[in-house]
């Protein structure tokens, strides 16, 4: 599918270089955003460099993010926009003449599909046609063919259709055409390149949950797929990577799933070979995930602990690759253990969050769980703590530290207490007793064997 | 060529006016082309003065000749004849004998004299090549006329014959009829100009015969270059000398070829003759084809195992293989390939036509590998102290400059469309070239590629390798890497591939190099690659280790050296030397093959320097690691170096300890010092060590070794000393370590969260508190292990199932994520563990793998 290549334009790479006029210096030094494009979409850029004409404070020219959108937008069907756009690079009142034009061509054009594809949407709407599909293809085709008189080149008139709508903006008809194209076509290519096509509609239509489907559908597709073809693979699942970032921080429930699907070792593979900086959301996906309610049941926090090793055992293999803020937050906070450094790095990832379109969102949280980290490992190391340095490492007001750390204490109900007169905390760490280690240890093991040896017996 | 061999043989006496006069331009110009190692002058000249040479060879020998006679009249001394021309005179009067009977028809006495001269003709023939002599010809082609003449008259005229005559000529008649047939062409060739056919003949009788006094009127001096002289004669007698004429030269290929492989033939006389032949040659073709043959026969002297080529001999061949080029790049119609027909004519020149591609059969690529290769086997075979290597290893800029000229062409034939030339010799010269740039440093490659440049020819210039960009090796070394993993597969890809890496390693890219090796997958699979390839890795290896350590990563130097360096048969294993063993059980046979495999010493890998690596890095690693173990049961459980606790034992062991001579006393003595806690000593006795200094960047090796040991020190101090400390404070500690506090800190801190020390920190006072009571009793720690040991045995348990069932065991489903209570973190953790299990172990196909693989696995 056309629209499924990214735009590798050199120009809107040099431009989104040279022009990301990020907030602070922090956050420009850090931008990762000429990484991202290649492997967005055309469409999915343009929220991005929406973003960023937001976040450019009014003072600040915007024609080169003006520019960038143009570049961008160009071969796309939105005349009117560009026009627009044109305009406004070129201080002209009203769009160009040729715009107009083109607008024109466009309408023509989408009446001539209306009209081609309509026999065949009219019977799609039909319920009767509809109930008596299914999971056959090849059988439903020679239905329609039969009884409706459809032919091939009417279901890819739906194809070609599904395309100019999505290159008209109008994602949400054409993410429905392309699911009708991909219930009828049996070319196996161009249902993939229509599974691409509408699971960027559904991104920007925001319909997260069949974006989340489609993602699983793409994912299995470049398994079984490409089997054969290990850089074409790599290159899909680099792009899925990118995609689903949108649903990644957008949507709730998407954000475990997808945590778990970039762990998943093709997934991370891809990470660590092609694109290092996604590491910078994937670290940002762990630390808040802790804070989330309700997962605080034993097993899921087990399960975080194992994604936080995880995570630091691969950013500290990365960090020659890729390194920013949000990276070096973690490598500082557990692999070096240098507490002034997380807390450095801390208020420099919370800019970077700020100023990213993804984990805008998440700052907040992330911070709060950044903070949870942070003060979790220092209580584990040290028995006894001073306040108002804890507070400064976690970047708050002596009151607010210690109002924080009653909290910790009352959450995770460590065995602590304040000494209010000379302002410390003291941390109690018994020595786990080496009979329950033993029992630990040994616990689970006759449930394990039953379940075994009833396995077995089957 | 030719005048090499004169000028060597005169050079080592002392020679006289006439010679300084006969050979001296010849002489003068060689030893300035000697001098002047531009290759491309050299060539020039040398071709300038073999025409120079091939000009003046006959007439000069004619020169020769006449002087001789003209003393031959001083002093008439008695002849000393050689055996063969003892037998041409006794040919002479058989013949003469002969002609004596003709004239008075005694047909008896000439049957009888013709019986004798057929006995003589085969031992003359031996001389000449197969050829009969020229008077012997001339001689049974006027008997026949006779015979047949008397026969005639005979038959005419009624008066009878003697009968014994009668009898004579009959068998006479019958004889001749039957040998002649031998002969026919000399004899028809005779017949047709009798004149012509002995003009040859004559010149080739008086050579010899005029020669021959000589021999007696020269004094000693004179004497050696009359044996270079006679070798010259005994072409001469053979009939050839004289005939090098261009239209003959492909006949005599032909019968050179013929030869080859034959026993008895003497290399070094073809040579000569070729030499000659190759000066006489006019046009391109004869050229090619002459020296397709003599590089050939040259490489064919040292056909044994055991020899080597000579110096002089590999640089002739080295010459004439740069000719060879040359030529083919002036002469682009000419195109030497392997599938070529064979021209059979040898009378006719093949006719040329302008842009027409002509083929000549050989390979000029193999040519250019066997060069290569003897010259690795010559550099194997010197020791590499002495000046002898340095000389020979000097020999290698010329030959490199051959493999990119003869990459140059095997490139413009892989272009041309009509060749369908085939890929893989051009991947096997690109690899070859891949292989004398890869080990070398950036200087040492920037020179040759310099020095190459500048001796190829103006208009040449590569696709693979333009040579604008020739400035920068490592842009160098990838290009010609990737040329090969697109255009080659198996075994060359993975060659290429491994060079880059070490390359690269060898470039301080320590990142970039094990990311390849990883994604290389080689470690899979390189056990079913061939012995040369795995030494290759082995060095590839062994390269990114050192590489590491450089960049101060001990750990992952540790496991990059851990499987050559542990294994005590570096030597082997790197193809640097033999291993001696001492209950050896290798045969003769594998002896050789091994000392074939042997690289030349100015690719080796410093073992000294690569051992003290190694044990520096195991001790960095170790003595933390024992500390830590105590005297707990599991012990031995964790042993990171096997060979470096064995030589750690033989020292514990010893009584009197000196000051340490070698390497390894020093990491030995500095790895006790660094146990009982004296960071300081350990030092000093690491940094004393010499070999150090031949890595770059001594100095901040050392600081960094330094920074190693402080920290090292530091947490084997506390893992030692721990339990007899209540508190510590973190000034101390950063005092005696010679460290900042914040880094104690962070040090400390890293224990504690990994859960190596019982301990906290106290902030306000900064200091360790550690924790008692946490010691273990033996029963205790053994009951610990006994369930640890039981975990792992249920998991291996439901692993085997697992694999049985093919993952349809559906009755794991039922397990849950056991809300069975107890603490979270094991519970999850036991869950996880077995997933996390199955993780790592699928990991290994993924980007993991060998040593380095677990290296980064085990972080």
């Amino acid at each position: 599918m056309a629209d499924s290549q990214p735009p590798t334009t050199s120009d809107m790479l040099d431009g989104a270089a040279s022009n990301a006029q990020a907030p602070t210096d922090v956050a420009k030094q850090y931008n990762i955003l000429p990484n991202l494009i290649p492997n967005l979409d055309r469409h999915l850029v343009f929220p991005l460099l929406n973003f960023l004409e937001e976040e450019t404070p009014e003072d600040e020219d915007t024609t080169d993010i003006t520019q960038l959108k143009y570049s961008l937008l160009q071969t796309t069907n939105m005349s009117d926009f560009i026009g627009d756009l044109y305009a406004r690079l070129n201080g002209l009142s009203e769009r160009p003449q040729e715009y107009a034009q083109k607008r024109e061509q466009v309408l023509e054009k989408l009446h001539t599909f209306e009209q081609e594809t309509e026999t065949i949407q009219n019977l799609l709407a039909d319920a009767e046609v509809v109930n008596n599909l299914r999971s056959d293809k090849e059988s439903n085709m020679r239905y329609l063919k039969d009884t409706h008189g459809v032919t091939p080149q009417m279901v890819e008139q739906l194809y070609e259709f599904g395309q100019f709508q999505y290159s008209c903006g109008d994602y949400g008809s054409a993410s429905e055409l392309l699911y009708q194209y991909r219930i009828l076509s049996t070319d196996n290519d161009r249902v993939n390149a229509a599974t691409w096509g509408k699971l960027a509609s559904d991104i920007l239509t925001t319909n997260w949950e069949s974006a989340m489907e489609e993602v699983n559908r793409l994912k299995e597709s470049i398994d079984t797929r490409l089997f054969n073809n290990p850089l074409a693979q790599l290159e899909h699942r680099t792009w899925l990577i990118h995609w689903s970032l949108f649903p990644f921080f957008n949507y709730e429930p998407a954000r475990e799933a997808l945590t778990e699907l970039f762990f998943s070792l093709p997934y991370i593979n891809t990470i660590q070979v092609s694109c290092p900086w996604i590491l910078r959301y994937l670290c940002a996906a762990v630390i808040t995930n802790r804070s989330r309610p309700g997962n605080k049941t034993n097993f899921l926090y087990g399960n975080y602990q194992k994604q936080l090793k995880d995570l630091v055992r691969i950013v500290r293999q990365e960090q020659y690759e890729y390194n920013d803020p949000v990276t070096a937050f973690v490598k500082a906070l557990y692999v070096d253990f240098d507490f002034a450094e997380a807390q450095k790095s801390l208020s420099q990832a919370d800019e970077i969050l700020r100023s990213d379109f993804f984990l805008v969102a998440a700052a907040e949280s992330f911070l709060d769980a950044a903070r949870h980290l942070i003060s979790e490992s220092y209580c584990k190391i040290h028995q006894r703590i001073d306040i108002k340095d804890l507070s400064t490492r976690l970047g708050l007001s002596s009151d607010e530290g210690e109002k924080w750390i009653v909290n910790l204490i009352r959450d995770t109900r460590v065995d602590a207490k304040i000494d209010y007169q000379a302002g410390t905390v003291i941390m109690n760490h018994p020595p786990i007793s080496v009979y329950q280690q033993v029992i630990e240890r040994t616990k689970g093991g006759f449930f394990r064997t039953q379940v075994l040896s009833a396995a077995v017996a089957k | 060529m030719t005048s090499r061999f004169f000028h060597g043989d005169s050079s080592s006496e002392s020679s006289s006016e006439e010679e300084e006069e006969l050979y001296g331009q010849a002489a003068a110009e060689d030893e300035s082309e000697e001098e002047s190692e531009e290759e491309e002058d050299d060539e020039d000249e040398d071709e300038s003065s073999d025409d120079d040479d091939g000009k003046t060879g006959a007439a000069r020998f004619m020169r020769d000749a006449s002087d001789d006679s003209d003393e031959e009249d001083e002093d008439k001394v008695t002849i000393v004849k050689s055996a063969r021309d003892k037998r041409f005179d006794e040919l002479e009067g058989t013949i003469r004998l002969i002609e004596n009977a003709e004239k008075i028809s005694d047909w008896t006495a000439i049957n009888e004299q013709y019986d004798r001269m057929n006995r003589q003709i085969p031992t003359l023939q031996r001389d000449l090549d197969g050829k009969a002599p020229k008077m012997f010809i001339k001689a049974i082609s006027e008997l026949e006329t006779l015979v047949m003449e008397a026969y005639e008259k005979q038959k005419v005229t009624p008066k009878k014959m003697n009968p014994i005559a009668q009898k004579g000529l009959n068998a006479l008649r019958q004889k001749l009829r039957k040998n002649n047939k031998e002969h026919a062409s000399d004899i028809e060739a005779f017949r047709k100009d009798p004149d012509d056919f002995m003009k040859e003949d004559v010149v080739e009788e008086t050579a010899p015969a005029q020669k021959k006094p000589k021999k007696k009127l020269l004094d000693a001096g004179e004497n050696a270059l009359d044996a270079g002289e006679d070798g010259f004669t005994m072409v001469g007698a053979g009939g050839k000398a004289m005939v090098y004429t261009p239209e003959s030269i492909l006949k005599h290929l032909r019968s050179i070829v013929e030869s080859r492989g034959r026993k008895n033939t003497d290399k070094l006389e073809q040579i000569r003759i070729m030499e000659r032949l190759l000066d006489v040659a006019v046009s391109d073709y004869q050229r090619v084809r002459v020296l397709l043959v003599l590089i050939a026969t040259r490489f064919d002297l040292t056909s044994g195992t055991g020899s080597q080529m000579s110096q002089e001999q590999w640089k002739l061949a080295q010459q004439e293989l740069a000719q060879l080029l040359g030529t083919l790049e002036g002469n682009k119609e000419l195109v030497v390939v392997d599938v070529a027909e064979e021209w059979e004519d040898d009378e006719k020149q093949p006719t040329i036509t302008a842009g027409e591609l002509f083929k000549i059969p050989g390979t000029v690529i193999s040519l250019v590998e066997r060069l290569d290769d003897e010259l690795t086997r010559v550099l194997q075979s010197i020791d590499p102290h002495t000046a002898e290597y340095v000389e020979r290893l000097q020999d290698e800029g010329g030959l490199y400059t051959n493999i990119v000229r003869g990459m140059l062409y095997a490139e413009r034939l892989r272009a041309e469309p009509k060749l369908d030339y085939s890929q893989d010799n051009l991947n096997r010269i690109v690899m070859r070239r891949l292989q004398h740039v890869y080990f070398k440093p950036a200087q040492v490659v920037n020179l040759l590629e310099d020095n190459t440049w500048k001796a190829v020819p103006e208009n040449l210039d590569s696709k693979i390798t333009p040579r604008s960009e020739s400035r920068d090796v490592n842009h160098l070394v990838q290009t010609l890497a990737v040329y090969l993993f697109k255009h080659s597969e198996g075994i060359l890809r993975a060659r290429a591939m491994l060079c880059e890496i070490y390359h690269l390693a060898l470039h301080d890219q320590y990142y970039k190099s094990r990311d390849m090796m990883l994604m290389s997958h080689l470690q899979d699979t390189i056990n079913s690659f061939d012995v040369e390839t795995q030494i290759l890795f082995n060095r590839t290896l062994t390269q990114v280790g050192l590489c590491a350590f450089r960049a101060g990563l001990v750990y992952e130097c540790q496991t990059a050296l851990q499987d050559i360096c542990g294994s005590q048969r570096q030597k082997e294993l790197l193809a640097q030397g033999l291993q001696i063993q001492r209950y050896s059980q290798i045969t003769p046979e594998q002896e050789r093959i091994e000392r074939q495999r042997q690289l030349p010493f100015h690719m080796h890998i410093n073992l000294e320097l690569l051992e003290c690596v190694y044990l520096t890095c195991s001790m960095l690693l170790e003595i933390p690691t024992l500390a830590q173990a105590g005297s707990s049961p599991d012990l031995k459980k964790r042993v990171i170096s096997k060979s470096y606790r064995r030589m750690l034992e033989y020292h514990e062991r010893q009584i009197f300890t000196g000051p340490p001579e070698n390497t390894r006393d020093h990491v030995m003595q500095a790895s006790k010092a660094l146990a009982a806690g004296e960071w300081k000593k350990a030092c000093e006795f690491i940094i004393s060590i010499k070999i150090w200094d031949l890595l770059p960047k001594s100095t901040e090796i050392k600081q960094m070794l330094e920074r190693q040991i402080q920290e090292e020190g530091l947490r084997t101090y506390l893992f030692t000393y721990a339990p007899f400390y209540d508190t510590l404070s973190v000034d101390k500690l950063a005092g005696m370590f010679d460290l900042s506090e914040q880094k104690v800190t962070a040090l400390v801190s890293k224990m504690i969260h990994h859960e190596e020390l019982a301990a906290a920190l106290d902030q306000v006072n900064s200091a360790i508190i550690f924790r008692k009571g946490v010691e273990l009793s033996r029963l205790q720690s053994l009951a610990l292990t006994l369930s640890d040991k039981a975990q792992g045995l249920i998991e291996a348990n439901e692993r085997v199932l697992e694999q049985r069932t093919q993952g349809t065991a559906n009755a794991f489903e039922r397990q849950g994520p056991g809300g069975r209570g107890g603490r979270g973190g094991a519970r999850g953790g036991a869950r996880g563990g077995r997933g996390g299990g199955a993780f790592r172990g699928r990991g290994g196909g993924g980007f993991t793998g060998g040593a380095l693989g677990s290296a980064i696995r085990a972080q």
